[in-house]
């Protein structure tokens, strides 16, 4: 019976920070900040969730494979994150004009500052 | 050989979740398979150094603690990024700081960079050439100093002691 | 009462996917887009596992791991060829 509450409560959080993070998605001015969001609050949500299902089912298949799903998510999120940011500096997405500081952007050009010539 | 029994075992467990019983003679299976993985992609396993079983056991307990650390910087981190994202006027400072690391092995470098992702108001972007720096796109990039010595002194230290 | 819960918790994750169509249809840049897609692979997944227990069935969370799976690969594969103009 505890179980039960404490695996509703968890399923509870979990959906709560699913749909903020897509809220963030919508919110925020750009890209990094953007994956802020659907990295660490989706992540957890999405681990909240299978959790709470491993925490109804116990170890039957369904709770192993939710728990598999759920460490996947866990480890996959920040490399895909990591490849996306990379890529839109890279490509040449600015930062948004809140910001206060670009030493990525600093150390790229002076690194090769001659990159139009291609 | 000692890496085939390693790398072995654990795709024998992986095998395990994934077929979603976990029993022994599901591990025995996935153990009897593994050497059919490895064996193509021998390049991503890191043969050419050295491997011993003593050094792997001994190196649990830190990384239990690691996980331990991390757990709590990532419910800090979502109470952090939640409390943004619920403002009413969206009021913030972002900018991309270079932070210095003290890592040398990739395993400790891959580590440090997800943990920084992670954790509160950071997200790695790159790193660079000399495998030194790592670029960190922060939520409130008004202190750099004062980023850098967080990480410095509550990450870095548990990820040294878990993986190096 | 217990199932009534995870029904709502279903409709709950259909409304958290407006925003990523939003996101997907106005995003000023590829980034963007790429970033609402993954998102939205991660709320499909959310629903997945929980169809799979209202359900009782496991097959629905194979098709949570390797959506998941496919999600992470094609993410990292778009930035590669934003990055380098070439995939392999």
């Amino acid at each position: 019976m505890v179980l039960e509450i404490l695996s509703n409560v968890v399923l509870v959080i979990g959906l709560f920070f699913v749909f903020l993070a897509m809220l963030g998605l919508a919110r925020l001015p750009d890209v990094y900040n953007r994956l802020h969001t659907t990295t660490k609050i989706g992540t957890l949500g999405a681990f909240g969730v299978m959790f709470s299902i491993l925490l109804k089912v116990g170890f039957s298949p369904i709770g192993v494979k939710a728990l598999t799903v759920a460490i996947f998510i866990l480890v996959t999120a920040p490399v895909a994150a990591h490849m996306i940011g990379r890529a839109a500096h890279r490509h040449g997405v600015g930062l948004c004009k809140e910001s206060v500081i670009d030493e990525y952007g600093r150390a790229c050009s002076a690194a090769c500052p001659e990159k139009e010539d291609e | 050989m000692k890496r085939y029994i390693a790398y072995s075992a654990i795709l024998g467990v992986v095998w395990c979740f994934v077929h979603g019983t976990v029993s022994i003679n599901n591990f025995v299976l996935g153990v009897i398979i593994a050497p059919f993985i490895i064996r193509p992609f021998k390049s991503l396993f890191r043969f050419d150094t050295e491997f011993s079983f003593g050094n792997a056991i001994k190196k649990i307990p830190a990384q239990v603690k690691y996980m331990y650390v991390l757990f709590k910087e990532i419910i800090k981190a979502n109470i952090v990024v939640a409390k943004i994202v619920l403002q009413p006027k969206i009021n913030i400072k972002p900018g991309i700081v270079a932070i210095p690391i003290r890592t040398k092995t990739d395993l400790g470098i891959t580590a440090i960079a997800n943990t920084i992702t992670l954790t509160p108001g950071t997200l790695t972007i790159d790193i660079s050439e000399d495998r030194s720096v790592l670029y960190v796109h922060a939520i409130d990039a008004t202190d750099p100093e004062g980023l850098a010595r967080s990480i410095r002194d509550d990450l870095e230290k548990y990820v040294l002691e878990a993986f190096e | 009462m217990n199932s009534m819960l995870l029904e709502y918790s279903l409709i709950f994750m259909v409304i958290a996917i407006i925003p990523c169509l939003y996101r997907i249809i106005k995003g000023p840049t590829i980034p963007d887009r790429v970033v609402a897609l993954d998102a939205m692979t991660t709320v499909i997944v959310v629903m997945l596992g929980i169809y799979s227990f209202v359900k009782g069935s496991v097959f629905f969370m194979d098709v949570a791991l390797v959506l998941a799976i496919i999600s992470f690969v094609g993410a990292v594969t778009i930035s590669k060829y934003l990055d380098e103009g070439v995939i392999l």
